[in-house]
């Protein structure tokens, strides 16, 4: 059994430093080959995750009839302010709008979703109680169905209440993650020892001081992962809006996007709109996890270590 | 765990609810006609539609007519995204009252029970006249009193072809389909195309199907007789088998960035498309500005003059709108008024569907990219050639997909056309048994 | 290191097993939100959809209104009948087979080169491999499609010989995409499966002299083997749901159909609009979704319970 870090504010605190020790034991020519082999390995593969995006910052920046005639990889003449000014004011700036919208879905959403599946988690992990097992497995049944067949009973349920084509209809079911209640029940269970909890008791800290003060700590880089999947998970969703949004105004950037997209047979320049704007709305998540990355990854092994 | 067992009890009884109210539908006079009389007071209508401009138009209205106000919603094409969202808030009971629908698609929601008839309203008995007839079968469904949509506009076909290379290659342009093919030939002799195949427009077929007077559908009112296989279908499945059996004609899939760089390339010269194909030619191949014309389709017959149809669309009022009589009057507006059409005509290249509209100002002038060829009066009299008997199914998405799979299949070598309308018409009429929509075998 | 059991996970418990349970209120507070939540937008529509998936119409005349009505397993013999619906079941069969196996294989490979002295620069490539998890699946389709594109690509090269949107290839070239998005996600959870592995293990191998291969195969890829069966089972899950990416190449492959994966035939029927049999076959793929993971589960852990 291998305990997960116990300072998750410095998750790397027991981490050898490999390469002073393994250049100790072994020859440096020793190392050549296999150093070259690696390093060539990891480059041929970082052209391939890589040349797509820049493909897309290089198509993002040429006027519409370059696109297809220049090369695709180079730049031709650089229009690329024009370009985003353009999808900026389209239709009085409805992308700017679209972005806004995900970040309230995505963030906002993500960030409840982390609370009450942590609460959730920590409650299955640190507490025993009839129907335990149960209920953690109908969650993580919930991890099974496919989305097709969620999305339209929701769209019922929210029409009996008249709450279609509002921002609640994508919010609220957005704030169920139950992959999030599995990851924190994991890093709950080992990560937050018990006798912090008794001597919490002992000083007199209710149940919930002791989860918001002292687990929730404990518990940070799990809160953060399921917060980071949580938030690409409500950006990259748009089969939900689809189905419950009809005003413009609402629609997440993904929608929106695809709505332009399906338009370009009845507007031609709505394709250079398209691959704009999937430049400009990948750029948020990137600051995301350059933001977050050092808290998260302590957290994504988790859910596997037991 | 007594609150668990409260909790489940909740979704149980959330669960029953919803199942009692959406089974709720009341009353069974699906397309009987309703009453038409305007409300006391200001009244607020919704409206969906994708027409790119439409707000502008909408904003014109809502100016004049203070007691109508129309709040406009956008959303992806039809068959992209909006008709579903059309069934679910029809379902839910919800639907916006006013919507856009295509000409193909209007079957469809009348059986699913999500038309008004305003054929009641005085309004649209006047108005009936004004349209292009076959227009008008398509929302009258060719009955007596019925009128489950206002038409808005219609796609005449006709053909655009490169008079450049044509003329070049001292290939005379066809007139007959036979022309056609023997033009396909000496085309490809060059190197190019003569036209692109596209999988994926089912509708275009269809068009060149509606050309040679058959249709896909026919209702008696007991039954619907599904008739993909019909003589005119087959007729044109197997000649445009034989063009890709040939190689004389391309295959990408339409609309996709592959399709317009063939045609800005030059590598395909022709396509047999609906009057609002003249912008996305403009657009989609800005280098070959000044070297396409348009002439009318080719003929089964020579010296013949038919015509198919490809696209248009009408407004309809969503079965559960409080008022139809405003909603109609709104929409006789959008589709009939000069000023309404020529703004949906500059914003979206809307071709009218009234025979008045055909006389728009802005239809009568010579278009740049056509080397200032006054193209419109080709589709004006393309538009008076459609006939009027094409009939689409209740099912058309299903419809389309069946054929599209097929045609997919068959440009990739696996079977042919025909093939794919004969497993079509299969799947078709599997589809109405199974919503119990009473078919002939 | 224990074997894991990803569904029955047994984290340390408090030595509480009174018949009255004194925190009580903290757990119902803790777990209500979720609960009440998961309940209004997990249940209930799955409820939902199973009662649909129980009801078929029924009308009189060409343009007769629908009346819902007890159907029975109707939808369900419909959807056992639908030649269609199992063919896409068999095509994300094969695409899985091959596809989760090749994408976890590599994630392990990075994994593994970041853990080790040899690669330099780990923070570049760690967010190179993971910014395409950033891209949407929608977007990331149609850009593939551009450089999939025989004429357009920027690999015409390639392209002009080689049809990747041909029928033959098409799958592959949707596992390409899947891949491309999904490898550098996993790469990480391995990645930090890997970090948290006490230096002190490592010691003594190397004391015998172990070199790195030898470690990463018999010590490093054993104990992050609970990551890697966390990762297929999700992978699995991923690859049974295919949508965004069949749905985007349908608009320009003519090799894929309007029933290429179970998801994409449940859409497709649903917009004819056929609910009830669209519900019968969302329940259907959520049953089998249901035994192949746990199935691979058994497999994985012949013991486990």
């Amino acid at each position: 059994m291998n305990k997960q870090a116990t300072s998750p504010s410095k998750p790397n605190s027991r981490r050898r430093e490999p390469a002073l020790t393994y250049s100790k034991a072994r020859g440096p020519r020793e190392q050549m080959l296999p150093r070259m082999g690696a390093m060539l390995i990891m480059a041929v593969f970082a052209f391939y995750f890589l040349i797509p995006i820049w493909w897309l910052f290089v198509s993002a920046t040429k006027s519409k009839g370059d696109l297809t005639s220049t090369n695709p990889l180079w730049f031709s003449e650089f229009n690329f302010f024009e370009n985003v000014g353009n999808v900026l004011t389209y239709r009085d700036g409805v992308f700017l709008r679209w972005i806004g919208n995900s970040l309230a879905y995505a963030g906002g959403g993500a960030l409840i979703a982390t609370v009450l599946a942590g609460m959730c988690g920590y409650a299955l992990a640190k507490y025993s109680f009839k129907g335990r097992e149960l209920i953690f497995n109908v969650i993580l049944g919930g991890v099974l169905v496919p989305a097709t067949a969620l999305a339209l009973p929701l769209f019922l349920m929210f029409s009996q209440v008249n709450a279609t084509n509002t921002f609640w209809a994508v919010f609220l079911p957005s704030i169920v993650s139950p992959f999030g209640v599995y990851l924190t029940r994991i890093y709950a269970g080992s990560s937050v020892p018990d006798e912090l909890m008794e001597a919490a008791r002992l000083d007199g800290a209710s149940e919930v001081r002791t989860f918001f003060s002292v687990s929730v700590k404990l518990m940070f880089p799990a809160l953060v992962t399921v917060f980071l999947f949580q938030f690409v998970a409500i950006w990259n969703n748009f089969f939900l809006p689809l189905i419950m949004l009809r005003d413009e105004g609402n629609f997440p950037v993904t929608l929106g996007l695809y709505t332009w997209n399906s338009q370009i047979n009845q507007i031609p320049e709505l394709r250079m709109y398209v691959l704009v704007g999937a430049l400009l709305s990948i750029i948020p998540l990137i600051i995301a996890f350059l933001f977050l990355q050092r808290f998260w990854r302590s957290g994504l092994g988790a859910g596997s270590v037991k | 765990m007594k609150p668990f067992k409260s909790a489940i009890a909740v979704a149980v009884l959330s669960a029953i609810a919803l199942t009692g109210c959406s089974s709720s539908d009341s009353g069974d006079t699906a397309g009987a006609a309703i009453q038409c009389t305007p409300a006391d007071g200001p009244v607020t209508l919704s409206f969906t539609s994708w027409i790119p401009g439409i707000e502008d138009v909408v904003d014109v209205w809502n100016k004049a007519n203070p007691e109508i106000q129309v709040k406009v919603q956008t959303g992806p094409n039809g068959n992209s995204g909006t008709y579903q969202n059309f069934f679910n808030q029809l379902k839910a009971g919800n639907a916006p009252d006013l919507g856009q629908v295509e000409y193909d698609a209007l079957p469809n929601f009348r059986v699913q029970d999500g038309l008004t008839n305003i054929a009641a309203c005085q309004d649209v008995a006047d108005a009936e006249s004004t349209f292009i007839p076959w227009a008008w079968n398509q929302v009258s469904f060719g009955e007596e009193n019925a009128a489950y949509g206002i038409p808005q506009d219609t796609g005449p076909m006709a053909l655009f072809y490169r008079s450049d290379l044509f003329k070049k290659n001292n290939i005379a342009v066809p007139t007959t389909w036979e022309e056609f093919e023997k033009a396909a030939v000496e085309v490809r002799k060059t190197g190019s195309y003569i036209t692109n195949f596209s999988q994926n427009d089912v509708n275009q077929f269809a068009g060149l199907v509606w050309q040679t007077g058959d249709t896909w559908f026919k209702n008696d009112g007991d039954k619907w007789n599904v008739a993909l296989t019909g003589t005119g279908s087959t007729t044109v499945a197997d000649y445009w088998q034989d063009l890709i059996d040939r190689d004389l004609v391309s295959s990408f899939p339409g609309w996709t960035s592959e399709w317009d760089n063939a045609y800005n390339t030059g590598k395909v010269w022709s396509w047999n498309s609906a009057v609002w194909g003249a912008n996305s030619i403009a657009s989609g191949a800005p280098d070959t500005a000044g070297n396409w014309s348009v002439a009318p389709m080719p003929q089964w017959k020579k010296d013949d003059n038919t015509s198919g149809n490809w696209g248009g669309s009408s407004t309809v009022v969503f079965n559960g709108s409080e008022h139809p009589y405003e909603a109609t009057k709104f929409a006789l507006w959008l589709n009939t008024s000069s000023e309404s059409l020529t703004m949906l005509n500059e914003s979206a290249n809307l071709y009218p569907a009234t025979t008045a509209g055909l006389d728009l100002p802005s239809l009568k002038e010579g278009v740049e990219f056509y080397g200032d060829q006054k193209i419109y009066d080709i589709f004006a009299a393309s538009a008076n050639q459609v006939s009027s008997t094409f009939v689409w199914g209740p099912t058309m998405t299903q419809t389309y997909n069946s054929v599209s799979d097929g045609f997919k299949a068959a440009v990739t070598g696996k079977g042919t056309l025909t093939d794919s309308l004969k497993s079509a018409q299969e799947a078709t009429i599997k589809e109405l048994k199974t919503q119990s929509i009473p078919v002939a075998e | 290191m224990s074997r894991t059991e990803l569904l029955n996970a047994e984290p340390a418990v408090l030595e509480n097993r009174k018949p009255k349970n004194k925190f009580k209120k903290a757990i119902v507070l803790f777990v209500a939100p979720f609960g009440v939540l998961f309940l209004l937008f997990y249940l209930a529509p799955i409820s939902y959809a199973l009662y649909q998936s129980f009801l078929k119409v029924d009308r009189q005349g060409t343009f007769g209104k629908a009346k819902e009505v007890f159907g029975g397993f109707t939808q369900y013999i419909a959807v056992f009948q639908n030649g269609p619906f199992w063919e896409s079941i068999g095509r994300v069969f094969l695409f899985g087979a091959v596809q989760v196996p090749v994408m976890l294989g590599l994630a392990l490979l990075f994994a593994l080169l970041l853990d080790s002295p040899l690669v330099r620069g780990k923070k570049f490539f760690r967010l190179a491999f993971f910014v395409p998890y950033a891209v949407p699946g929608v977007i990331a389709a149609i850009m593939w499609g551009f450089l999939y594109s025989p004429n357009l690509s920027p690999f015409t090269e390639v392209t002009s010989k080689i049809n990747f949107l041909s029928a033959d290839l098409v799958l592959w070239a949707m596992a390409n995409v899947v891949t491309w998005v999904f490898v550098g996600y996993n790469m990480l959870i391995i990645y930090s499966s890997l970090l948290s592995i006490p230096t002190e293990i490592y010691e003594a191998a190397r004391l015998d002299g172990a070199g790195q291969l030898r470690i990463a195969l018999s010590i490093k890829i054993p104990l992050v083997t609970p990551a890697i069966i966390m990762t297929a089972i999700f992978s699995i899950i991923g690859t049974l749901q295919l949508l965004a990416e069949p749905q985007v190449f349908r608009t320009f492959s003519s090799a894929v159909n309007s029933t290429f994966t179970p998801n994409l035939a449940v859409l497709t029927t649903s917009s004819i609009p056929n609910i009830h049999l669209a519900a019968a076959m969302s329940v259907v793929l959520a049953l089998t979704t249901f035994i192949l993971s746990f199935a691979f589960l058994k497999f994985t852990h012949p013991k486990g319970n």
